[in-house]
């Protein structure tokens, strides 16, 4: 984009933003208005400055410098020495200047005083909230154990500090954004390799993308990678989706594969590959374990078979094993990220992991990489034992290989519902937002309504928060002083990035940091604070020789240690300490050593199958209400194909109202041959039913209105495409 | 019951911190163990302390089993002495179920 345009962008936006600050300020009879707050925290700097930053519009944490006129951010321009982003800034990470200078953001700590769901806030002072958090948490300790208090944090580079003061505190019971997202997929290929690999794109010769929407649903470097090894280095994509996403249009091959049957492609994948002995006899043999069990266990799932099941032909699924098998090992599978998916997603994706051992791509430029050294120290602390805890998370006992340190949203929900095994009845939320992101939000909000307690740090007054007890206002990463973090972009660095704030945090803003210190002062546990930010950063750099100078001088730290072959000489973390084609440590649970097949479950008569996913313009729910993103995706829709908008007599355009089994909702139809009959889509996000968010406030439908809350058998991640739908068109 | 067990590593050298989750083999208690572990072993154990700088993961499962089986001929056994065999064996719990061959897993980042 020329920079002419970004200017104007960003230069119309800030008003924009400014004027409607005034406004709303105005009217919430607040004595300092945005204009005023911006004019006097940059009234002592120098006119013009550019600061280093990361992102924060996503998770992926791209490199930014952030260009500061008079004490004002006026531009966010990617850092061109950022390799992992391959020094790009998206849409999303434009915008980041509409968050910081929004105007609906939280300002003060606000209490409730209505009933919950009622919108009646009280402007506490920061001590008044504080002192009410921590009694609250000290009383539920009290009365139900410290796991009576759940926390859960976000991807934040400050959520560390809510896992330490979850951990100092005393509660087992912290749960992280990951089980509404990939944990399936780690799960797999950690049980397939013993890590979770980074996928060498750049490097591959053929890629075979299922389950994933990459030049959609961003990820740094890989889909700026893909583009690159597509168009310069002549590598193919091949696409499986139900729906003709972006990456699909501009794939090499798509095939529209029937939701739910990407197991029965991959197990046929397999099939070919042994059964025309197509795979590196030697390596495989030296590497992995379990090849003449996978080799009976695939020996029925023939692409004729696989055909019959997924709807792709055999002809394509012979043909593209062999091409696999011939660009190996610079070929993959791609492991993709979001498996939130489907009641079977581990087992789904062990199957994708499993083709890509056999084409020996492990650790092997073109193929998956282990994680590289990048050498930050994780500063320890000696955390106290409470004796009268319950023996184990709340969530225990649900799901055989859950994460401990992510837990299960879908199940610890369950846990405090239920009160079983324990009662949970404190929550503190940090910067994520269930009420938005995950299924059922009936059931999030009859749980919340359990809570004895429930605070929220967020930046806006998100769906979760208008639910809370306390609401307590964060600032933005342009505003914060960050710890170092370790990044791996694939095979293009393993890197360290930090934040120091670009300006002053706006209103009355606290970083999570300071209310977990303020918090552990009044809890009897500030030996576990008696740090401030810097000191950690130095702790977590020491040792790294050159780190502290290339962040001040480049924003970013490299460490330029080994991309290929770390594995010489290294064991697998799995049973068998090599790569497991079958699963011991499954087999041995009594679960399937080997993914077995079964067809997705069917929906009643006339339902529809609901998938969901994302643009590259917003990040779910957490990007929707900022402005300039607003503008260019506005809302979301249901996207339907004709022949089933034809049956239900619904024009594209046209409102209509969707029931499942979990709730219903209200949005336009997109009449569009991008899904095939049977299946409808919705991007995740929009039907706030927060006021604060303006934008989004009663606009659209929320996927979390709609989706049926089932989840893994394995991890207990959520499974968000197990949802059927009725679909009629709207009264009015 | 399965139980699900939790650790930190106070040193993480990779890009992810490197935690992981396992079965409860030595069916002792390895969250106890963890604090038990940090509170009688780390003061020793740690990057610039008398020995070695150990943790879970400085062993796979089946060294941890058979350091643990021998514990009595370790250098620091007197230490050991003074800690009960339900304290040893949850210390055996969360040093062998995060072992350098568990399972570990990543972040979403
Ligand atoms: C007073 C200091 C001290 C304390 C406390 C201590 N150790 Fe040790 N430990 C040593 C020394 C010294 C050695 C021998 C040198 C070495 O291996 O570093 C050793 C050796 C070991 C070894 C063998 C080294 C290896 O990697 O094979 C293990 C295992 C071990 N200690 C475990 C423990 C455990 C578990 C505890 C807590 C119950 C503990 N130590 C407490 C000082 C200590």
């Amino acid at each position: 984009m020329p920079d002419q345009s970004h200017r104007r962008l960003t230069r119309r936006s800030f008003l924009k933003a400014a004027c409607a600050g005034t406004a709303l300020a105005a009217a919430a009879g607040q004595t300092k208005v945005l204009s005023g707050l911006v004019a006097e925290a940059g009234a002592a700097a120098a006119p013009w400055q550019s600061k280093f930053s990361a992102c924060d519009m996503c998770f992926n944490r791209c490199g930014l410098i952030a260009r500061v006129e008079n004490g004002v951010v006026t531009k966010l321009d990617p850092n061109p020495k950022f390799l992992k982003s391959r020094g790009m800034l998206c849409a999303k990470g434009n915008a980041g200047i509409a968050q910081l200078y929004d105007p609906n953001r939280l300002k003060y700590p606000l209490k409730r005083v209505g009933a919950r769901g009622e919108g009646k806030w009280q402007r506490i002072g920061w001590d008044e909230a504080l002192d009410l958090a921590a009694s609250k948490m000290k009383e539920i300790g009290e009365k139900h154990t410290r796991c009576g208090m759940w926390f859960t944090a976000g991807s934040d580079l400050q959520s560390q500090f809510v896992t330490r003061f979850a951990e100092v505190y005393g509660s087992f019971n912290v749960t992280s954004h990951e089980s509404l997202c990939l944990l399936s997929n780690n799960r797999a290929f950690l049980d397939t390799f013993g890590e979770v690999p980074f996928a060498d794109v750049l490097n591959s010769k053929y890629i075979l993308m299922a389950g994933a929407n990459r030049f959609e649903a961003l990820v740094t470097p890989d889909s700026i990678d893909l583009m690159t090894a597509m168009r310069e280095k002549g590598a193919k994509l091949v696409v499986l989706d139900p729906r003709y996403t972006k990456t699909a249009a501009l794939a090499d091959e798509w095939y529209p594969i029937r939701p739910g049957t990407d197991m029965a492609f991959m197990l046929a994948l397999s099939h070919v590959i042994i059964t025309e002995n197509l795979y590196d006899a030697a390596w495989v043999a030296e590497k992995t374990s379990g090849l003449e069990e996978l080799a009976a266990h695939v020996a029925r799932y023939n692409p004729e078979w696989a055909e019959a099941e997924c709807g792709v032909p055999a002809a394509d699924i012979r043909r593209i094993a062999r091409e696999l098998a011939a660009a190996a090992p610079e070929a993959m599978v791609y492991p993709g990220r979001r498996s939130s998916d489907y009641e079977n997603s581990t087992q789904i994706r062990r199957s994708f992991a499993i083709v890509n051992a056999l084409l020996a791509n492990w650790d092997r430029p073109g193929g998956l990489l282990g994680a590289r050294e990048v050498g930050l120290k994780k500063p320890g602390y000696d955390a106290p034992w409470y004796d009268d805890n319950p023996p184990e998370r709340a969530d225990a006992g649900r799901a055989p290989m859950m994460f401990e340190e992510d837990g299960s949203y879908v199940l610890m929900r369950e846990a405090v519902l239920s009160g079983e095994p324990y009662p949970v009845k404190g929550w503190f939320v940090f910067k994520t937002n269930p009420m938005q992101t995950a299924p059922d939000q009936g059931k999030t909000r009859r749980m919340i309504d359990t809570l004895d307690f429930m605070v929220v740090v967020d930046i806006t007054m998100s769906d979760t928060a208008y639910l809370a007890d306390l609401i307590l206002p964060a600032p933005s990463y342009l505003e914060r002083c960050d710890p170092a973090t370790a990044l791996q972009g694939s095979s293009a660095c393993a890197c360290v990035v930090q934040r120091d704030p670009v300006v002053p945090a706006l209103f009355e803003s606290r970083p999570v940091f300071d209310i977990l210190k303020g918090l552990a002062g009044r809890l009897d546990l500030a030996e576990f604070f008696d740090f401030d930010i810097e000191t950690y950063r130095a702790q977590q750099l020491a040792g790294l020789t050159g780190a502290k100078e290339a962040l001040e001088q480049d924003g970013v730290y490299y460490n330029p240690s080994k991309v290929y072959g770390i594995y010489e000489g290294r064991i697998y973390k799995t049973l068998s300490q090599r790569i497991e084609l079958f699963n011991k440590r499954y087999d041995q649970m009594g679960l399937d050593p080997l993914p077995v097949y079964s067809p997705p479950k069917k929906g009643p008569d006339k339902a529809l199958r609901l998938v969901v996913g994302r643009s590259a313009i917003h990040t779910q729910s957490s990007t929707q209400d900022n402005a300039l993103l607003n503008e260019l995706e506005p809302t979301n829709a249901l996207w339907l194909n004709p022949a089933d908008a034809a049956g239900l007599n619904v024009a594209d355009g046209e409102a209509v109202e969707v029931a499942s089994s979990a709730g219903k909702g209200r949005l336009p139809a997109r009449v569009t041959p991008d899904v095939p009959p049977g299946l409808v889509y919705m991007a995740t996000g929009f039907g706030s039913i927060s006021p604060t968010l303006t934008h989004i406030h009663g606009n659209g439908c929320s996927i979390a209105s709609l989706l049926a809350d089932g989840y893994d058998a394995i991890s207990g991640n959520a499974a968000l495409h197990e949802t059927f739908v009725t679909v009629t068109r709207s009264a009015s | 019951m399965r139980k699900n067990l939790v650790a930190m590593l106070t040193l993480a050298l990779m890009v992810l911190a490197v935690v992981g989750l396992a079965l409860a083999e030595g069916n002792g208690n390895a969250r106890k163990g963890k604090y038990l572990y940090r509170k009688s072993c780390r003061g020793c154990h740690a990057a610039g302390g008398a020995a070695s700088d150990l943790s879970p993961n400085s062993h796979t499962q089946a060294e941890w089993k058979k350091l643990f089986a021998g514990w009595e001929s370790i250098k620091c056994a007197n230490e050991w002495k003074a800690l009960s065999d339900e304290e040893r064996n949850d210390i055996f719990t969360y040093l062998h179920d995060f072992a350098a061959d568990s399972p570990s897993p990543a972040k979403c980042s």
